[in-house]
């Protein structure tokens, strides 16, 4: 009898937890493959097609090339397309886009307003759960088409990873040519895929390590006047370029704060490299190292509370981390080799850096207390990394040996994914080093 | 005298300890045993205790039997039955005495191989008890029913280990492997898991729209990585769809999952 009821309770309490337990099973691994996504061409009326028919074409292919570029997607051909753009400003079939594996779907239409304007209208769709995940009016000039639709490229990046994207933006570097001990170098800049290229210099003088203001279309750069290393600031924009002063024994130029309204650089003193930051409006210089060893290459991390640099202090080149008023100086990286030009993530989690060990030249990152450091792209030469404005992507350029005459030197830029993956070739006309990134656009 | 106590006592003492030291218990010091041991042994344990396996195998042993029992006896049909059943139909006392065996069968039957009981009932399985057994039958017959459910009951709760083997969850998990097209330009974030609830059908495909847990955390402005994660997880869910899933005889057992999107390691 006891032993009836025990089992019963036993029984019973196993049924309880029956109904409440739910089995539960952990998917720690998935497909990193690239999110296939269809981006089909605008949808236009006939009475514009003469006019939207090519914008159409070129925006769709602007998108898709945006979007392939970056590594997290794989853009499906339209010859795939089973549903044709006829009616894709409707609702679209998912069951056939389902169909040629597309996990998103871009549509749109696109209109001629007020006579001269473009109306862009874009959605993105969940093929897989059947909802619109964005929709947006843009207007604009007609030639403005290409902006638009790196705009469309960054809604499209963002939805879908959570982060900000990094079409509508700008690469800023030294375009060279000639050789190797002639070179000429000019300031260009181009859009982040390379198109509305443009120079900002003649090439009469050198100029060195371009970087851009955070906060607008202004950028730093270093250049030579009579021979004296001299920081210029200009606004790309109106043209407008002033002298910020002349610096003796600077090689890097000044990075700005992440505010915009201070530049933080390395001067060389009596013969000593240290770290100072000036303030733009004032113009007052502020020491923050003082150390016999070569301090360089600061800069900010986003929040402006903190700055990184490189210093060889310790013996070789290291990279040291402080506050923005250079208190708590500290070692962060450890793990041999020399390091060199650390940058700040925008993102603020990592530290990106050249380093130099076993005779070639790593493109790494490691957190902001120096550990998990991770190198992603081991060459011969290569150096001066700088961030996409969403933390994801980095841009450096790569040099090859000249032979014995001086010829077969190049230098080109590079950009590698956060991961290591997506390793890929920036095209420029010429040849190009020092790149910098811009933020988004305004 | 006292110095065959002392032998004695030497000897004892001598004998204790060899028995102590020979004792398998103490001489197993184990590394500590993973809790995936325990979930193995689990899982055994749920694979055996299949209902329809041990229901089918009744059923097998009865016809067996009957066949048997046709060459043999001219009374084929309620002998297996019987056989059950008068286990329980003896008086209070004895009742219980038959009955645990058959606990303790079904105990055993837990970390044995599904063989086993039939194997068992064969050795039991002697004319002369039969015989004994057929002049119970009459009485036996209305208890019957109450057996059955009982039995049924029993093997139900059996199942109240709601577990799949890990070769079950790793049949799923890999399934996912496919489907799951992992959002990998997310920043490091040990919070960023995402629960997934999912009723299934007896095929393995969804009843219902797939459900995060967390429903609330996606639709703040500040997690959007979240919410890009538990999108991406419920086109997994409906990219899967159907599921393919263990037995169907175990249907209650699955029926219900969640799933656990985690990224961390991916991302780290």
């Amino acid at each position: 009898m006891k032993n009836l009821i025990q089992n019963i309770l036993f029984f019973t309490l196993l049924s309880i937890t029956n109904a409440v337990a739910l089995i539960e099973i952990d998917i720690t691994e998935g497909n990193r493959e690239p999110l296939p996504i269809a981006i089909t061409n605008f949808f236009y009326d006939d009475v514009d097609a003469v006019i939207l028919s090519e914008i159409s074409n070129n925006l769709s292919d602007v998108v898709e090339a945006d979007l392939e570029r970056c590594g997290l997607f794989d853009p499906i051909n339209e010859e795939a397309f089973i549903q044709k753009n006829a009616a894709m400003h409707l609702r679209p079939r998912f069951e056939d886009w389902r169909l040629i594996k597309s996990q998103a779907l871009v549509t749109g239409k696109l209109k001629i307003v007020d006579g001269d304007k473009l109306r862009v209208e874009f959605r993105l769709w969940d093929t897989l759960a059947e909802k619109e995940l964005e929709a947006l009016v843009l207007i604009t000039t007609l030639d403005n088409w290409r902006r638009i639709s790196h705009m469309i490229s960054d809604k499209v990046y963002e939805r879908l990873t959570g982060e900000k994207g990094y079409f509508d933006t700008r690469i800023l570097y030294v375009s060279e040519s000639g050789p190797k001990n002639q070179r000429i170098k000019k300031l260009a800049i181009m859009d982040q895929d390379g198109e509305n290229h443009r120079h900002l210099t003649s090439g009469k003088e050198l100029v060195l390590t371009p970087r851009f203001n955070p906060t607008k279309q202004e950028i730093t750069y270093l250049s030579y006047f009579k021979n004296l290393p001299r920081v210029y600031l200009l606004n790309i924009e109106t043209g407008n370029q002033e002298v910020v002063g002349d610096f003796p024994g600077m090689t890097f130029a000044p990075r700005f704060s992440p505010d915009g309204n201070k530049i933080i650089m390395s001067l060389a003193k009596d013969g000593n490299s240290d770290i100072y930051v000036m303030d733009l409006k004032s113009r007052v210089v502020t020491r923050l190292t003082n150390n016999p060893a070569i301090d360089t290459s600061p800069s900010y991390s986003p929040d402006g509370k903190k700055i990184t640099f490189n210093s060889d202090r310790g013996g070789s080149q290291q990279i040291y981390v402080m506050d923005n008023d250079g208190r708590n100086q500290k070692r962060i990286s450890n793990e041999g080799g020399n390091y060199a030009t650390p940058v700040w993530s925008p993102r603020g989690d990592l530290i990106a850096f050249t380093k130099n060990f076993k005779g070639n030249y790593a493109i790494g990152v490691m957190r902001t207390n120096g550990e998990g450091e991770r190198l992603l792209t081991e060459n011969w030469y290569q150096e001066a990394p700088s961030w996409s404005p969403n933390g994801r992507v980095l841009i450096f350029y790569r040099e090859t040996a000249a032979n014995e005459d001086g010829q077969g030197h190049s230098s080109t830029l590079w950009s590698i994914d956060l991961t290591g993956f997506n390793e890929r070739e920036i095209e420029t006309p010429q040849d190009g080093s020092d790149p910098a990134w811009s933020n988004l656009l305004q | 005298m006292q110095f065959s106590i002392i032998i004695s006592l030497l000897l004892h003492t001598g004998f204790i300890i060899l028995t102590v030291m020979g004792l398998p218990i103490f001489n197993n010091q184990k590394i500590d045993i993973p809790p995936i041991v325990q979930v193995e042994i689990l899982e055994i344990t749920e694979q055996t205790n299949v209902p329809e396996v041990s229901k089918r195998e009744i059923e097998e042993k009865e016809d067996s039997e009957k066949k048997k029992e046709d060459v043999k006896i001219n009374q084929p049909v309620l002998k297996p039955k019987l056989e059950k059943s008068d286990e329980k139909v003896k008086d209070p006392a004895a009742d219980e005495e038959i009955i645990k065996p058959e606990v303790v069968e079904k105990k055993s039957v837990v970390n044995m191989p599904i063989r086993k009981p039939v194997i068992k009932k064969k050795d039991n399985f002697d004319p002369l008890k039969i015989a004994e057994l057929i002049d119970m039958a009459k009485d036996t017959k209305p208890t019957q029913d109450v057996k059955d459910e009982e039995y049924e009951s029993l093997d139900s709760t059996d199942t109240l280990v709601n577990k799949l083997t890990l070769s079950e969850e790793d049949a799923i998990r890999s399934q996912f492997l496919r489907c799951w097209s992992i959002p990998i330009g997310m920043p490091e974030d040990d919070s960023l898991v995402v629960k997934v609830k999912i009723s299934l059908r007896p095929d393995g495909s969804l009843m219902k729209p797939p459900e995060v847990t967390d429903h609330q955390r996606m639709n703040k402005p500040s997690q959007k990585y979240f919410k890009v994660l538990a999108e991406s997880a419920l086109r997994a869910v409906r990219r899967c769809d159907p599921i393919k899933t263990p037995a169907v005889e175990r249907y209650d057992d699955w029926k219900e999952l969640q799933l656990n999107f985690d990224p961390r390691d991916i991302l780290r």
